[in-house]
């Protein structure tokens, strides 16, 4: 028992670290960080660069929201813990 | 919707948050940095009738001459503006330029009037402006054409 719980805490964790990396990745990475070689490419009529520190980071962060909500579920049915 | 997906929802915004205060950091540490630009005429410049625009990117300068007072406009807000006015000799005479009312707005009294009062009159300034630590430099002839 005391080992599920421990297994489905790090699977919980690793979630996490994958959820915040791309948050990262995705917020300074391509809004801040590398804004300038992306603004070359042009999306939608906007520069990519910009579009993704307005608009790519939010929508990234909405699709992360609902594949960490899908994972959970998932961790909670293969242990049981959906209570 | 699950309580993970709840939660996920409760938790994005302090994320968003701080990725803004990040982002915010960030970019003020840069401005920071001390980087010198250069300022570009858009085409002819002749200030005295106020047809002289400094390119720079988006950031825009209009420089012009009206009775005895030059004037610069910008785009942006500026800490700090000087003309220089260049003679055959390369030997510059520097004139601090004051804000008028706001940022946007810098001027001077120069004798530019009477040095460029007839037509194919041409002469050579610099110009100096500062923005949060980075300076904007522009070396450029004003000719009067009219």
């Amino acid at each position: 028992m005391e080992e599920n719980k421990e297994a489905y805490w790090q699977e919980n964790l690793r979630l996490i670290f994958i959820c915040l990396a791309i948050w990262f990745v995705v917020s300074f990475g391509l809004g801040l960080l590398l804004v300038e070689p992306l603004n070359e490419f042009r999306l939608g009529g906007y520069k990519l660069g910009f579009w993704f520190a307005q608009q790519g980071s939010i929508y990234s962060f909405l699709g992360l929201i609902f594949w960490y909500g899908t994972k959970m579920n998932k961790l909670d049915k293969k242990y049981h813990a959906e209570s | 919707m699950n309580k993970h997906t709840k939660m996920a929802f409760v938790v994005a915004p302090f994320l968003a948050i701080f990725g803004f205060i990040g982002a915010d950091l960030y970019e003020e540490n840069k401005a920071d940095d001390n980087k010198i630009v250069q300022l570009v005429p858009e085409g002819h410049c002749d200030i005295t009738n106020k047809s002289c625009v400094l390119l720079s990117g988006e950031f825009k300068i209009n420089v012009s001459d009206e009775a005895g007072v030059t004037e610069v406009n910008s785009t942006f807000p500026l800490d700090s503006a000087t003309l220089f006015l260049v003679d055959k000799s390369d030997k510059m005479t520097p004139y601090p330029l004051g804000m008028k009312k706001s940022p946007y707005y810098w001027r001077s009294n120069t004798p530019l009037g009477g040095l460029l009062a007839n037509q194919v009159d041409s002469y050579k300034l610099r110009l100096i402006i500062k923005i949060k630590g980075g300076q904007y430099i522009g070396e450029f002839y004003t000719q009067t054409v009219q």
